[in-house]
C-alpha cells in the first residue's frame, strides 16, 4: 500500500490494539476532561488503558474509581453538566446496574459517551458476549452503534463525541462492541494525530445549559402531566436530527482522516444485486462478510448488511438496501422470551421498517452466538442457506447443542 | 336526525388544605359516592394527582362523579377524570380562606375558588362569614349561581391524629340538601348511621341538612379576577434540555427588595398571616431567620417587611418573636391585599397600630403541638400601647 | 458565641445572626410545606456558601417541593440528580470544574460544589455513593437533610426514622402498634469513623442554635476535601406537628439528646451541645409534640429514653460512637 504523503499529517503510528485499546486511544484524543471507571469484565480494558495514560502522564483528566456503576454514570453525566467532557462505559449486568443513570442522562440529554463491552446479563455469571445489554436502552435517547473492528472502534468514537456534543444532537451515546472477540482481540489500528482529531471536533460548549456561577440555571426542575409530552417530543426531534448529524460528521471524518465509510449508518456487502441477504451487526459481520464473499465467488447471489448504528435506526437505508431482494436472515446475538414470533430483539424493528417499503422479503430470524459462543463460518453458511430456503422455519437457534 | 340527549351529569369539587385536610376530604369524597350507590346511582371519586405530594396547607382538591344512567364506564369517559376537571356543579370549600384564591403548583397563576361553577351551580363552604362578605373575594361570573354556606370552622388535623369533630358528616347533610339528585338527607343520614355505627353523626348530617343557608349569586356579583391565566408554551417555544433559568440575583434593602421566584408565590396557601407590631420589635432578627418562604425583607431601620404574596402563614416568625404580641396570626380573611405593613407604618406609626389592633382583636389563637387536638383561645384585655421613638 | 478556631479563620464564620448575609440565593416561590425545617436547610446553606456556588439535590422532598416546572427559587445553579447519586453528583460536579479549570478551559476560582440528599436518598439508597464522594480528593460537601422519612413519596419509613414512628410504611394497629423497630442510623459518625481522610464532619439543626448550621457550612467549604454535614430537620407534614412549632422541635431534638449536636474537625469531636453528664430535657416533651407518636404508651416513651440515655451514658463517644466502655480485644 502506497502511503500518501497528505496522510502521514493526520496520522501518528500504526499499533496493534485491542477493540478497548482503541476506544482508550480516541478517549486520550478527544482530550477527555474526567472520566469515571468500575471494574467489570470486558469492558474493563478500556479503563486499565486510560489509568495507565494517566500514570504515564499521557493525559491529563480527572479520574474517578467510582463506588459502583451506578455513581459512575451520574459522575459522568454531573461532570458533562459542568462542560466537562466525559467518558464512562461498562459491560452486562454492570450496565443494568447503572440503568437508572443511564435514562436520565439522555433526559437530561448530556452529550456522555459511554463504551458498551457486551456482555451476557446474569444469572449464571458469564463473560461472553450477549447485545441484551446495549439494546436495552435502545429507545431511552442514546445514540447506539456498534463496532465491528478496532479501527472502527476508535474512528466511531471520535465520531460519537461529534455526533452527541453538536448543539442540534446533545444525546448520550453508546459505541457498543462484542465481548471477548473484539474488546480481546488485537488488530493493527491507525491512530490519528491530536491535531487532526482537534480538527474533526471542535470543544465541547454544552451552551445556555451549563451548570457554572456565571450561568444560574435550574436542570430538571420536577414536571407535571403538563410538561412531559412537550419535552419528550423535544428529545424525539434531537434523535430525528441525528441522522443529518451522523451524516455530516462521516463526510468531514472520511475527508479529514481518508476513511471510506461509505454510508455512515449501514454496511453492504454484495446486497446491491442479492436474492438473499443476512443482517447483522458487531464481530459476526467479520464472518459473516467473509462467508459472503466466498459465497458469491461460488455464483450464489448473496449479500450481507451489517448495521452500525442501531439508534437513530437507519430506516430508509435498509428499506433501499433491501428493496430488491427476496430473502431476509437476522443474524441475533440477543433474546427476546414470548415476543412477537417468538424472534429477537433486531427482527422486530427490521420487520416493522420493511412493513411500509414496496419490496416484502420473507424474513427469518437466526439466534446465534449466545453468551460468547463462536459465530463460525460453517454455521453462516447455514443460515445464507437456510435465509433462501422458503421451507425453513421463521426462528432458528444456531449453534445450539440439540 | 336523533338528537343526542345530554346524559345526567353531577360533578363535585372538594377543595381543601393539603395534609391538614386530606383525610376529611378523602371522607367526603368517598362517603358521597357511597351514598349515591345506595341510590342507584352510577358514581365514582379520585384526587387530583398533581397534588401529591401534598404539602401542609396548599389547595389540592378531590372530585366525584354521579350520574343517573350512564354505566361507569361511560360516566368516567364523560367525566374525563384523569387529573383534573373544567366545570363541576357542586364546589365544596373546606376552608373559606380558600374564596381568596388558589395556586396548587407553580406557574398557573392565582385561579378563583369558583372557576369551575357551572351555571344555576352551587359553591358549598364551611365558614362563619356571612356569603357577602365571601362573594366579594370570588371572581365574578357571567350567570347565576348558588353559594351555600355551613356554619362551622375550618376543621385541621395532620397525617396521624384526626380530629373527629364530625366536619366530614355534617358537610355530607349540607351536600343533600344543596345537591339532592347526589343523595336525600335520609340516604345521608342513613348510610352514616351505618357506616360510623352512631346515631349521633347521623344527627349532626340532619341537623348540617338544616343549618346550611343558600343564596342566589347574580350574574357580574364579585370581583374582576386580578391574576392572569398563564399560558403554556408549545412543545417549540421553549428551550430543549429540562432546564430554566435561574431566579434572578438581586438584592436591596426594602420593601420588596429581594427578587423573588415570579411565577409561583405561596400565598394562597395560608389561612392566617402575622401582623406585626414594628413599634415593639427589638430588631432580634429571628423572624426573618427563621422564616422558611423568605418573606422578610429586611430595611435599612433593622426592622423587616412582610411579603404577603409569598407568605404560607406557618406562624414560625409569630413563635420564635421574643416579644409578647409583637408578632401574631390573625386570620387571612380579614385582609384586603398584600400590601407592604412596613410601608403602612412609616407612613402613620400611630394609626397602623391602631389598623393591626383591630385585625389582631382580642382572641389568641394557639394552636396545640399536634394540629388535630385543636387550638386554646385565650382574652387579651387591654392591647400594648403604641411605643415611639423605636425607629431610628 | 463562635470560638475563633485556627483552622476555620479564613472560614469567615458568622459572628451572630445580625452578621448574617441579607441577601437571598435560594428565594421565595418554593412549594414546601408551611413551616418547612429543609426549606431553611436550602436557604442558609446557599447563603453560607455565597453565589459561587454550584448545587445538585436528590430526589426527595426538596428537590419536588423546590422546583416546580418551569419555575424555580434558586438563583445559584442547581441540577436534579437521582436518589442515590447525592454523592456521586458532587464528585462529578467537583472533578469536572477541577480539570476545566487546571486545562485553561474556564477561569480558576474557588467554586464551592454542594449536594443536598434526604435521609432516604443519603441513608440508604445512596449510602454507597456517599461513601465513595467522602474518598474522593475533591472539595464537596454532602448536606443530608432528614426529616426522618420518604416525606416526598407520602411519609414512608427510611432507615433514619426515629423508632416507632408512624409512616405510611409502619401505622399503628391493633395486631401491631408499634411497627417501625428500627434504631435510627448513625449517619454522620459512621461516615466520619469509615472515612479517616474526612477532614470535617458535623451535625446540625438549621435554626437551633442560630448560626450554627451556616456556620458548620463555612467550616465544611473552607477546610476542604470531602464534607458531610447531617441536619434534623423537623417535618410538620410527616411529623405532624402545627408548622409554627417547627424551631421548638428541633431545638428539643437537640436537647433531648435524641440528635447528637456535634462536629468532628480533624478527627477531633467538639461537641455543639454537650449533654454529657448533664440533664438532658426529657424526650418525651419532643415526642409528645409530634402525631406520629400520639399511639405510644409509656412503656414506649421509656424505651426510647432509656436508648438516649445509653448514648450519651454508655458510649465511647457519647452520642457518637456506640461502643460501650469497658470492650477489650479478645488476647
Amino acid at each position: 500500500m502506497v502511503v500518501k504523503q497528505e496522510e502521514k499529517s493526520v496520522f501518528d503510528r500504526e499499533e496493534l490494539m485491542t477493540g478497548t485499546d482503541a476506544v482508550a486511544e480516541a478517549v486520550k484524543l478527544v482530550d477527555v476532561d474526567v472520566f469515571a471507571a468500575y471494574p467489570i469484565r470486558p469492558y474493563t480494558g478500556v479503563m486499565d488503558r486510560l489509568a495507565r495514560f494517566i500514570a504515564n502522564g499521557d493525559l491529563d483528566a480527572e479520574y474517578i474509581v467510582a463506588d459502583g456503576e451506578h455513581s459512575q454514570f451520574e459522575i459522568g453525566k454531573h461532570a458533562s453538566s459542568v462542560g466537562a467532557r466525559a467518558f464512562v462505559g461498562s459491560s452486562g449486568v454492570g450496565w443494568l446496574y447503572a440503568m437508572e443513570s443511564i435514562g436520565v442522562t439522555a433526559t437530561d440529554r448530556l452529550p456522555l459517551v459511554a463504551l458498551v463491552g457486551n456482555r451476557a446479563l446474569d444469572d449464571p455469571g458469564a463473560f461472553g458476549v450477549e447485545h441484551n445489554d446495549a439494546l436495552l436502552v435502545r429507545d431511552l435517547g442514546w445514540l447506539l452503534c456498534w463496532a465491528s473492528t478496532a479501527q472502527e472502534a476508535l474512528d466511531t468514537t471520535l465520531i460519537a463525541y461529534r455526533v452527541a456534543e453538536d448543539p442540534k444532537v446533545r444525546m448520550p451515546a453508546a459505541v457498543a462492541m462484542d465481548g471477548g472477540y473484539l474488546t480481546h482481540s488485537q488488530h493493527m489500528v491507525r491512530v490519528p494525530t491530536k491535531e487532526a482529531v482537534r480538527d474533526f471536533l471542535p470543544t465541547y460548549d454544552l451552551g445556555n445549559r451549563r451548570m457554572h456561577p456565571d450561568n444560574p440555571v435550574s436542570i430538571a426542575p420536577q414536571v407535571n402531566e403538563d410538561w412531559v409530552m412537550e419535552l419528550r417530543r423535544q428529545n424525539y426531534e434531537a434523535a430525528k436530527r441525528s441522522r443529518k448529524v451522523i451524516t455530516s460528521a462521516y463526510e468531514e471524518y472520511n475527508s479529514i482522516f481518508h476513511s471510506d465509510y461509505e454510508d455512515p449508518f449501514i454496511e453492504e456487502t454484495n446486497v446491491e444485486d442479492a436474492d438473499t441477504v443476512l443482517v447483522g451487526m458487531g464481530s459476526a459481520a467479520v464472518v459473516a462478510r467473509s462467508v459472503a464473499n466466498e459465497m458469491r465467488r461460488e455464483g450464489k447471489k448473496v449479500g450481507f448488511l451489517k448495521i452500525r448504528w442501531y439508534r437513530p435506526y437507519p430506516t430508509d437505508e435498509i428499506r433501499k438496501a433491501l428493496s430488491n431482494v427476496s430473502n431476509v436472515g437476522i443474524i441475533e446475538r440477543n433474546f427476546a422470551m414470548g415476543a412477537p414470533d417468538d424472534g429477537a430483539i433486531t427482527m422486530h424493528d427490521l420487520q416493522s421498517a420493511l412493513y411500509d417499503s414496496k419490496n416484502h422479503p420473507r424474513v427469518v430470524d437466526f439466534i446465534a452466538g449466545l453468551g460468547g459462543r463462536e459465530i463460525s463460518k460453517k454455521e453462516v453458511r447455514k443460515m445464507f442457506e437456510m435465509t433462501a430456503d422458503k421451507k425453513s422455519p421463521k426462528v432458528s437457534w444456531i449453534g445450539l447443542r440439540e | 336526525m336523533m338528537q343526542t340527549q345530554k346524559p345526567h351529569l353531577i360533578r363535585l369539587e372538594v377543595n381543601y388544605r393539603g395534609i391538614f385536610q386530606k383525610t376529611l376530604a378523602y371522607h367526603i369524597s368517598g362517603d358521597v359516592v357511597y351514598a349515591a350507590h345506595k341510590e342507584g346511582k352510577t358514581a365514582f371519586s379520585n384526587g387530583r394527582y398533581s397534588d401529591d405530594p401534598q404539602r401542609n396547607g396548599i389547595p389540592c382538591a378531590n372530585f366525584a362523579y354521579f350520574s343517573k344512567d350512564l354505566t361507569e364506564e361511560d360516566l368516567e369517559a364523560e367525566a374525563s377524570a384523569s387529573m383534573d376537571i373544567t366545570e363541576a356543579e357542586v364546589v365544596v370549600v373546606l376552608d373559606d380562606t380558600m374564596v381568596k384564591g388558589l395556586e396548587p403548583w407553580g406557574g398557573y397563576g392565582i385561579r378563583p375558588i369558583n372557576e369551575k361553577v357551572v351555571k344555576d351551580g352551587v359553591v358549598l363552604i364551611v365558614s362563619n362569614r356571612k356569603p357577602a362578605d365571601l362573594i366579594a373575594q370570588m371572581e365574578k361570573k357571567k350567570f347565576p349561581y348558588r353559594i351555600a354556606i355551613l356554619p362551622g370552622e375550618a376543621s385541621f388535623a395532620g397525617l396521624w391524629y384526626f380530629k373527629d369533630d364530625m366536619t366530614d358528616v355534617r358537610v355530607l347533610g349540607a351536600i343533600a340538601k344543596v345537591a339532592p339528585e347526589i343523595a336525600s338527607i335520609d340516604t345521608v343520614a342513613n348510610y352514616v348511621a351505618s357506616k360510623y355505627k352512631s346515631k349521633e353523626k347521623a344527627a349532626a348530617a340532619r341537623k348540617a341538612y338544616e343549618e346550611v343557608k343558600v343564596s342566589t349569586v347574580n350574574a357580574g356579583e364579585g370581583i374582576d379576577w386580578p391574576y392572569p391565566k398563564p399560558i403554556l408554551p408549545g412543545w417549540k417555544d421553549f428551550d430543549e434540555g429540562v432546564y430554566v433559568k435561574g431566579v434572578k440575583r438581586g438584592f436591596q434593602m426594602g420593601p420588596r427588595g429581594q427578587n423573588r421566584n415570579p411565577d409561583f408565590k405561596r400565598g394562597t396557601s395560608k389561612t392566617q398571616r402575622p401582623v406585626v407590631r414594628f413599634d415593639l420589635c427589638t430588631k432580634c432578627t429571628l423572624c426573618w431567620y427563621d422564616c422558611p418562604d423568605e418573606v422578610f425583607d429586611p430595611t435599612t431601620d433593622g426592622l423587616y417587611d412582610v411579603n404577603y404574596e409569598y407568605c404560607t402563614g406557618c406562624g414560625r416568625c409569630a413563635e420564635v418573636c421574643p416579644v409578647e404580641d409583637c408578632i401574631v396570626m390573625v386570620d387571612e380573611l380579614k385582609f384586603e391585599n398584600q400590601d407592604s405593613p412596613y410601608v403602612l407604618y412609616k407612613k402613620d406609626p400611630e394609626n397602623y397600630v391602631k389598623w393591626a389592633e383591630d385585625k389582631k382583636g382580642k382572641e389568641r389563637l394557639m394552636p396545640s403541638p399536634v394540629t388535630g387536638k385543636g387550638s386554646t383561645v385565650s382574652k387579651v384585655e387591654t392591647p400594648k400601647p403604641f411605643k415611639k421613638g423605636v425607629v431610628k | 458565641m463562635v470560638e475563633e478556631v485556627e483552622e476555620f479563620k479564613n472560614a469567615n464564620l458568622y459572628k451572630g445572626v445580625h452578621a448574617v448575609d441579607l441577601e437571598e440565593l435560594y428565594t421565595s416561590g418554593h412549594r414546601t410545606c408551611q413551616g418547612c425545617e429543609s426549606a431553611l436547610v436550602m436557604r442558609d446553606f446557599v447563603k453560607a456558601s455565597g453565589p459561587r456556588t454550584v448545587v445538585t439535590g436528590a430526589t426527595g422532598c426538596m428537590y419536588v417541593a423546590n422546583t416546580s416546572y418551569m419555575t424555580t427559587p434558586w438563583i445559584v445553579p442547581w441540577m436534579h440528580t437521582q436518589l442515590a447519586a447525592g454523592g456521586a453528583s458532587a464528585v462529578g460536579m467537583a472533578a469536572g470544574l477541577k480539570a476545566l479549570m487546571r486545562k485553561g478551559k474556564i477561569p480558576k476560582e474557588k467554586i464551592n460544589v454542594i449536594n443536598f440528599s434526604g435521609d432516604l436518598g443519603a441513608g440508604d439508597e445512596g449510602l454507597g455513593g456517599l461513601s465513595g464522594a467522602m474518598q474522593s480528593p475533591y472539595d464537596l460537601l454532602v448536606i443530608v437533610y432528614d426529616n426522618e422519612s420518604a416525606a416526598n413519596t407520602d411519609i414512608q419509613a427510611s432507615g433514619l426514622t426515629t423508632w416507632g414512628a408512624q409512616t405510611t410504611f409502619s401505622p399503628t394497629g391493633p395486631a401491631k402498634r408499634i411497627l417501625h423497630e428500627r434504631w435510627k442510623k448513625n449517619l454522620a459518625a459512621m461516615m466520619a469513623i469509615g472515612h479517616p481522610n474526612v477532614k470535617y464532619v458535623a451535625t446540625s439543626c438549621a435554626t437551633f442554635p442560630p448560626t450554627d448550621y451556616m456556620n458548620k457550612v463555612k467550616k465544611a467549604l473552607s477546610i476542604g476535601g470531602p464534607t458531610l454535614i447531617h441536619t434534623i430537620d423537623p417535618c410538620p407534614k410527616g411529623w405532624d406537628y402545627h408548622p409554627r412549632y417547627s424551631h421548638v422541635l428541633g431545638e428539643l431534638a437537640v436537647k433531648t439528646g435524641i440528635f447528637a449536636d456535634y462536629e468532628i474537625v480533624n478527627g477531633e469531636v467538639r461537641y455543639t451541645y454537650d449533654l454529657r453528664n448533664k440533664k438532658r430535657t426529657p424526650v418525651r416533651e419532643y415526642l409528645e409534640k409530634q402525631g406520629r407518636f400520639s399511639h405510644f404508651l409509656d412503656e414506649d416513651y421509656e424505651y426510647v429514653q432509656a436508648k438516649v440515655d445509653e448514648m450519651w451514658d454508655e458510649w465511647e463517644l457519647p452520642g457518637i460512637l456506640p461502643i460501650k466502655a469497658g470492650l477489650k480485644v479478645k488476647k
